[in-house]
């Protein structure tokens, strides 16, 4: 009987201490979600779902009046079921993560740091400025859940870099207040923020963007769904010139490497 | 004698070269191989006063090879492929120096020889367990080199992803067509350069890594500026980058010349 306890007990510990945040299975769908507006300017590219709920405006997109440079290759919804669903399963997803047992306590930009699978804890602004390295440790089901009490900043070039195994749409970042991604970061995982999300020019995001209240601003950005990068038209590649051509020049630039002092008594008559 | 023996061995291997030359005109990996020839003639041409002097001897031996070859190209007849083919066809051109000159004669065109390994069709079991290794790892040092530079980058496989700026480093990509330029580039260039034998297996090692070395930063360049990753723009930075790599086999080549004689003085 005892022994019946300890495991209920351990299995209990251990269902508390690895919270598996989950999104349902309409926001899922979702690149872009705000509650307010979604606002852009450039040539952005949205690859799953975008929408608005209780908020009706969506602007600089193309096939939404009044149309834009943005492309959304997903739907877009403006305060319609699917959006108001989507904002129903956001507020669940950032009540799960804001009450995940947390595992650690960070504090203020956690640039050139390594962090492990686990929920980390940052009482007030977090910061990213360079590198932040999020280690799955090998595992792909492995979790980061940050609980930010206000403000998530990126500075200009910062980097989320997810290695062994690390999955973006295991990485959960719930912000108290708003979300600002830096000119040209290129970030990783699933923004829940209470208020509004801005990216900054060209900034890329392996994940979601999604506001419960506020907006999203976008400027020439990429996003790409976490689990749907497959999705993206194919990139171009990038073949060399033909083995012929390579050949050909070498040959023809031996030749006048080794014809250089005839060549130059020639141009000097 | 030498012509009609010629003649009988382009005769008997005719779908092996009708294969090998197939395969330059598709397969832009491989399109080397019409340069390959004229550059193995020019060298038997300009070397004639050295082999056309020895004496010939006819060995037993080149019968051996020619029946060997024979046997090869047989079996790649019922099925083998082009590759055996094709190896039997250079293994019938050894063995008709052999019968027809000698010992000697083989060994004094011995590099042309080596050349036409350059000829060879891609033996498929080896190019496709080489090409995804060598995508993987152009992605990755074109990541390092872009990283190292200060640019953002992530990589998915092989996929760079710079600011939203997507390049695939494809089969194409690989660096393949840089190795095997610069490789018989390095062995041309070592012949012409200097004598000894060692300076040309020199050569041809230190092409190995600057190709790879070049195509990565070829990748890094498309994958960091949009305007490189297509088009004549692009086809220009792939073929500069790649005669960026002459001057640094010249410099290697003096690296090597000055080792030798600091150990040898």
């Amino acid at each position: 009987m005892r022994s019946l306890t300890k495991l209920f007990l351990w299995s209990a510990l251990t269902v508390s201490v690895k919270a598996q945040i989950t999104l349902g299975p309409t926001l899922n769908t979702f690149d872009i979600l705000a509650g307010s507006t979604v606002t852009n300017s450039g040539p952005t590219v949205i690859n799953g779902n975008l929408g608005v709920s209780p908020g009706t405006a969506i602007t600089g997109f193309s096939g939404f009046a009044p149309g834009g440079p943005g492309i959304v290759n997903g739907t877009i919804h403006s305060a319609d079921g699917v959006a108001g669903q989507a904002q129903s399963e956001l507020t669940a997803a950032y009540n799960a993560a804001a009450g995940a047992a947390s595992t650690g306590v960070r504090a203020g930009d956690i640039g050139g740091t390594t962090l492990t699978p686990g929920v980390y804890t940052i009482a007030s602004t977090l910061g990213i400025t360079g590198t932040v390295t999020l280690d799955a440790q090998g595992n792909p089901n492995a979790q980061f859940i940050f609980q930010i009490g206000t403000a998530l900043t990126t500075a200009t070039s910062s980097i989320v870099f997810l290695i062994n195994g690390a999955q973006a749409s295991n990485v959960f970042w719930q912000v108290g207040s708003s979300a600002t991604l830096g000119t040209s970061s290129a970030f990783a995982g699933n923004i829940l923020a209470q208020a509004s999300v801005s990216l900054g020019t060209g900034a890329l995001i392996q994940g979601r963007a999604l506001a419960r209240t506020g907006a999203v601003t976008l400027l020439s950005n990429i996003g790409t769904a976490p689990g749907v990068i497959g999705g993206l038209p194919p990139p171009p590649g990038t073949p060399a010139p033909s083995s012929l051509i390579l050949i050909t020049t070498a040959l023809a630039c031996a030749g006048i490497y080794q014809s250089r002092e005839r060549l130059l008594k020639i141009f000097r008559g | 004698m030498k012509a009609l023996t010629a003649l009988v061995l382009l005769v008997c291997y005719l779908p092996a070269l009708q294969g090998m030359v197939q395969q330059w005109q598709s397969d832009e990996d491989m399109s080397h191989g019409f340069v390959v020839p004229f550059v193995i003639l020019w060298i038997v041409w300009r070397e004639r006063g050295r082999w056309q002097t020895l004496e010939a001897q006819p060995s037993a031996w080149g019968f051996a090879l020619l029946a060997a070859a024979a046997g090869l190209q047989a079996a790649a007849a019922l099925g083998v492929g082009l590759f055996a083919g094709s190896v039997a066809f250079l293994i019938s051109i050894a063995g008709a120096i052999l019968s027809v000159g000698g010992f000697a004669w083989l060994r004094a065109l011995a590099f042309p020889l080596a050349l036409t390994i350059f000829m060879l069709p891609k033996l498929a079991i080896v190019y496709n367990q080489a090409t995804l290794p060598l995508q993987l790892f152009a992605s990755r040092l074109a990541a390092a080199i872009l990283t190292s530079g200060g640019i953002g980058v992530v990589r998915e496989g092989n996929i760079l992803d710079v600011r939203g700026h997507r390049v695939e480093v494809a089969e194409a990509c690989s660096g393949i067509r840089y190795l095997m330029s610069l490789g018989f580039f390095a062995m041309v260039f070592g012949y012409f350069s200097d004598s000894k034998a060692w300076m040309r297996l020199a050569l041809l090692a230190a092409a190995v890594p600057l190709a790879i070395v070049a195509n990565a930063v070829r990748v890094a360049a498309a994958a960091w500026q949009p305007s490189l990753d297509s088009g004549t723009p692009h086809a220009i930075s792939g073929w500069f980058i790649f005669v960026l790599c002459l001057p640094a086999l010249l410099v290697l080549r003096q690296f090597f010349r000055d080792v030798y004689a600091r150990y040898h003085s």
